[in-house]
């Protein structure tokens, strides 16, 4: 037990530090790589008096020393600022953005574990068979298609040609939800969500299907599939109980890596569907070098992917106990 | 410089020696060249990238490709849109850059474009980055701000437009068209306006609805920045923010100031406007306007020091306000454009709700109070997915308004936006339709597709500082090289208009239109740079 308590705290003590590093990254990158954030008031007709007048409010007049170790002091107390663009606090906009990234992103990434996984098992089972040419095919071809392609077809056939769903947006206009979860538990929402959580889905099945049905295949040739075989069992036993429960790892691992990576948002979805996600924020904000709002998107979902594989660690465990902590 | 200052350090005595005899050969060769001739200094024409905007990007080319052909060495450098704007403004490194001015309603008024060729704006950072300096310009640009007699005040602002064709510091590359559509299925009436499209502070009171629905749903890829009245810096912010704030002026289409709030706009003297106020006038809370709260919003402005305004108010001293209905601006010189334009600009604020905030610009969102006293009332915006208005009932103006509010919905891009019109989602677009789009808008039966003629431009400014572009016969020259009906032609599929001066053709009153145009010429290209003494060399390079 104590080996688990201090493998853990060495890994807390990692992410932390990968944070930080982050973080420190984040800040000088933006500062040197992006524009100023009042070159494009110029052409509103600013003069430099002015525009040096919002730098200064921007806190961008001090020393670039000065400003990382206020920037730092802050993120420690949990301040991330505020942006430069909405002149809001930027958590209010992250927390909110970040909501409906997830709940697109989750339902669609669950979707394609939850099918993906066992369809990559069967698939497994019937190697070679027609069915397993062309579930790898759908799979691969459906990895591969670009989503603006995928989600302007759907748009074009399901909201368009059909009318069946609508083509963009969260929710149909005028409506009066102002919190967070009186906007998501309608029917209105669901009828929203269908069209592009099943594009982002369809883009990650390829991922659970094709690394289930690949590890499946290696588990095959293991002593004790032999020894379960030769008891008599049924091969679908053998199939779910046995192969599957220990292919299952390295699809657990990219699940969180998904997952983490989700909470920046699948740009390309929000942007064709309209969806009002982080990932369209992160965009705007480099684009109108609003540091305080890129910084925290970034720094955010960095926290997001290594928090998640920490978690997938422990998971192992549990799912393996193969795996100990060393 | 950097290169010669590193090979000097730690130089062994003979790399000094061959320091030494290159500089030489350098000295010699300037000797020289009283009598041989040298090539000019190659250009780099700076524009966006095609990502940005493809079509400011074909431009830099079909422009390079002629200017090649004068025997110059171009570059063509496309650049991320803000790097460009510091390059150019900020820094003034550059040649030749490509950038533009949009047309916001106020630019109508001859003054902020004719300063971006005053001298004075030559500073890091000011308007005119160019570096133009012609002190008859300058003279000229003081004597029409004071000039109150609007006719006196045109045969200043034509002069000057003469003064700068010829010398041509800046080319006017073209004026593109804004094309919108609207669905007439559903909504009728609209009067587009120049540079503002159909979603113009008269678009959503002059709409009448044609179906059922009475509320107006407009679409746009773009949002407010925010709704701070005293921090928003985006024209996204106002377009919005003046449907419920009013002003004592509203600019018509044709942008003549009408009284709006105001009975009436008197000058009392050379640096004081008298305004009277309406009567009966509340703002959206039930409180009267007066004209402590006129007074109080344009001292409060003054003393918030918001940028965004500070053009329109920088001549202003103070406002006094003389009885219920009566407010003085007391200007610290004359000036024309501060009853037409600032008295258009400033939205009416209620004292009892701003006199309380100390710092306006560091109100947060939640916090920034929404109450105006304009035709409709602030319902609701929330980032990314849409905004509403409703109609004020005790508005003067209420009677004519038909519709009942607007609802803004907010897209990621304007394939969005097109998808929205086409489904019946939205009844306008608040910007302008892709290339791509206006043909099958045009082939829908419900929409109408609405040619806007913009003044706004698009320029290609010379570094009148830097060679070759310091001698007027180079940037005459260059200029007849353009080839801008091409650009027109094909950039913008037709929908736009040649540029010919600073102030556009669609500005009728302020525009000069018998000056030279620079029509695309070759040959009269080669003449002038002949005749100001460049000749070409064997290999057809242009040498001076």
């Amino acid at each position: 037990m104590s080996s688990r308590r201090s493998y853990l705290i060495r890994r807390v003590i990692h992410g932390v530090m990968a944070l930080f590093i982050i973080a420190t990254l984040l800040f000088f990158l933006f500062r040197l790589g992006l524009p100023d954030p009042t070159a494009a008031l110029i052409t509103e007709g600013l003069n430099p008096e002015e525009r040096e007048r919002i730098r200064a409010s921007f806190g961008l007049d001090r020393p670039i020393w000065v400003q990382y170790f206020i920037y730092l002091g802050n993120v420690l107390q949990g301040d991330f600022g505020y942006s430069f663009h909405y002149r809001a606090p930027v958590a209010d906009i992250i927390w909110e953005r970040l909501g409906n990234t997830m709940i697109l992103m989750l339902p669609a990434i669950v979707l394609a574990y939850a099918v993906g996984a066992p369809l990559g098992a069967w698939l497994s089972w019937r190697r070679g068979s027609r069915a397993d040419t062309s579930g790898i095919f759908v799979g691969l071809m459906f990895r591969s298609a670009p989503m603006f392609w995928t989600g302007m077809i759907a748009i074009l056939v399901f909201s368009i040609g059909l009318g069946w769903l609508p083509t963009s947006g969260m929710r149909t206009l005028p409506y009066n939800a102002s919190g967070f979860f009186d906007k998501i538990f309608t029917l209105d929402f669901l009828h929203h969500l269908i069209l592009p959580a099943l594009i982002v889905a369809l883009y990650y099945l390829g991922s659970p299907l094709l690394i289930m049905r690949n590890t499946m295949l290696e588990v095959y040739g293991e002593d004790f599939i032999e020894m379960a075989r030769a008891k008599g069992l049924p091969e679908r036993r053998i199939l779910y109980a046995h192969a599957a429960r220990n292919a299952l790892l390295p699809v657990v691992t990219q699940l969180a890596v998904t997952i983490g990576l989700a909470a920046g948002g699948q740009v390309v979805v929000e942007v064709v569907f309209s969806w009002p996600g982080l990932g369209r924020e992160i965009l705007n904000s480099v684009r109108t070098s609003d540091f305080p709002l890129a910084q925290a998107s970034f720094l955010v979902m960095a926290a997001f992917v290594i928090t998640l594989n920490l978690l997938v660690d422990v998971l192992y465990t549990l799912l393996d106990p193969r795996v100990s902590f060393k | 410089m950097i290169y010669r200052r590193k090979n000097r350090i730690g130089k062994s005595p003979s790399a000094k020696k061959l320091w030494f005899a290159m500089a030489s050969v350098g000295l010699a060769s300037i000797a020289l060249s009283a009598t041989a001739q040298e090539p000019l200094p190659s250009i780099t024409l700076t524009t966006t990238t095609e990502s940005y905007d493809p079509i400011r990007y074909e431009a830099a080319f079909i422009v390079a490709e002629r200017w090649r052909e004068l025997g110059f060495d171009v570059n063509v450098a496309p650049t991320e849109f803000s790097t460009a704007l510091e390059r150019f403004y900020d820094q003034q490194d550059f040649d030749v850059t490509i950038l533009g001015w949009s047309g916001r309603t106020d630019r109508l008024d001859p003054q902020f474009f004719l300063s971006t060729l005053d001298s004075r704006e030559a500073y890091l950072g000011g308007n005119n980055p160019g570096g133009y300096a012609n002190s008859d310009f300058d003279e000229l640009f003081d004597a029409q701000s004071q000039e109150f007699d609007l006719d006196e005040r045109q045969q200043i602002v034509m002069q000057m437009q003469e003064l700068y064709k010829s010398d041509i510091p800046v080319v006017v590359l073209f004026h593109r068209d804004e094309v919108v559509a609207f669905n007439h299925e559903a909504f009728g009436g609209f009067n587009p306006m120049a540079g503002e499209g159909l979603y113009s502070e008269w678009g959503p009171m002059e709409a009448v609805a044609e179906g059922e629905r009475k509320t107006l749903r407009i679409g746009g890829p773009q949002e407010p920045d925010n709704l701070n009245p005293l921090s928003s810096t985006s024209v996204w912010g106002w377009k919005w923010m003046r449907l419920y704030y009013d002003r004592l002026v509203r600019l018509s289409a044709d942008v003549e100031p009408l009284p709006w709030a105001a009975e009436s706009v008197d000058q009392v003297d050379d640096t004081t406007i008298a305004v009277t106020l309406r009567e009966g006038m509340t703002f959206h809370d039930g409180e009267a306007v007066t004209a402590e709260d006129v007074a109080f919003t344009y001292n409060y402005y003054l003393d918030q020091q918001y940028g965004y305004f500070s053009s329109y108010l920088s001549v202003l001293d103070n406002a006094e306000p003389i009885d219920e209905l009566t407010v003085h601006f007391h200007l610290k010189e004359p000036s024309a454009s501060f009853a037409s334009i600032s008295l258009s600009q400033i939205p009416i604020l209620p004292e009892h709700i701003w006199s309380e905030i100390e710092d306006a610009s560091a109100l947060s969102p939640s916090d920034t109070p929404t109450i105006g006293s304009g035709p409709f009332k602030y319902e609701r915006f929330d980032r990314g997915e849409f905004m509403a208005i409703s109609k004020f009932e005790d508005h003067f103006h209420a009677d004519e308004i038909d519709i009942d509010g607007v609802e803004f919905i907010i897209y990621a891009d304007m394939e969005g936006v097109y998808t929205g019109l086409q489904t019946g989602q939205i009844d306008v677009t608040a910007w302008r339709m892709e290339p791509g789009q206006i043909s099958l808008a045009e082939g829908e039966e419900h929409l109408t597709v609405v040619n806007v003629p913009d003044f706004g431009y698009f320029h290609m400014t010379y570094n009148t500082q830097r060679e070759p572009f310091d001698d007027r016969a180079v940037r005459r020259a260059l200029t007849m090289a353009t080839d801008r009906e091409r650009m027109v032609n094909v950039l913008l599929d037709g929908r736009g208009e040649v540029g010919s001066s600073i102030i556009a053709p669609v500005n009728t009153f302020w525009h000069e239109s018998f000056v030279e145009r620079f029509d695309f010429d070759m040959e009269a290209a080669r003449a002038e740079l002949e005749e100001a003494g460049y000749s070409w060399d064997s290999d057809g390079r242009i040498v001076r």
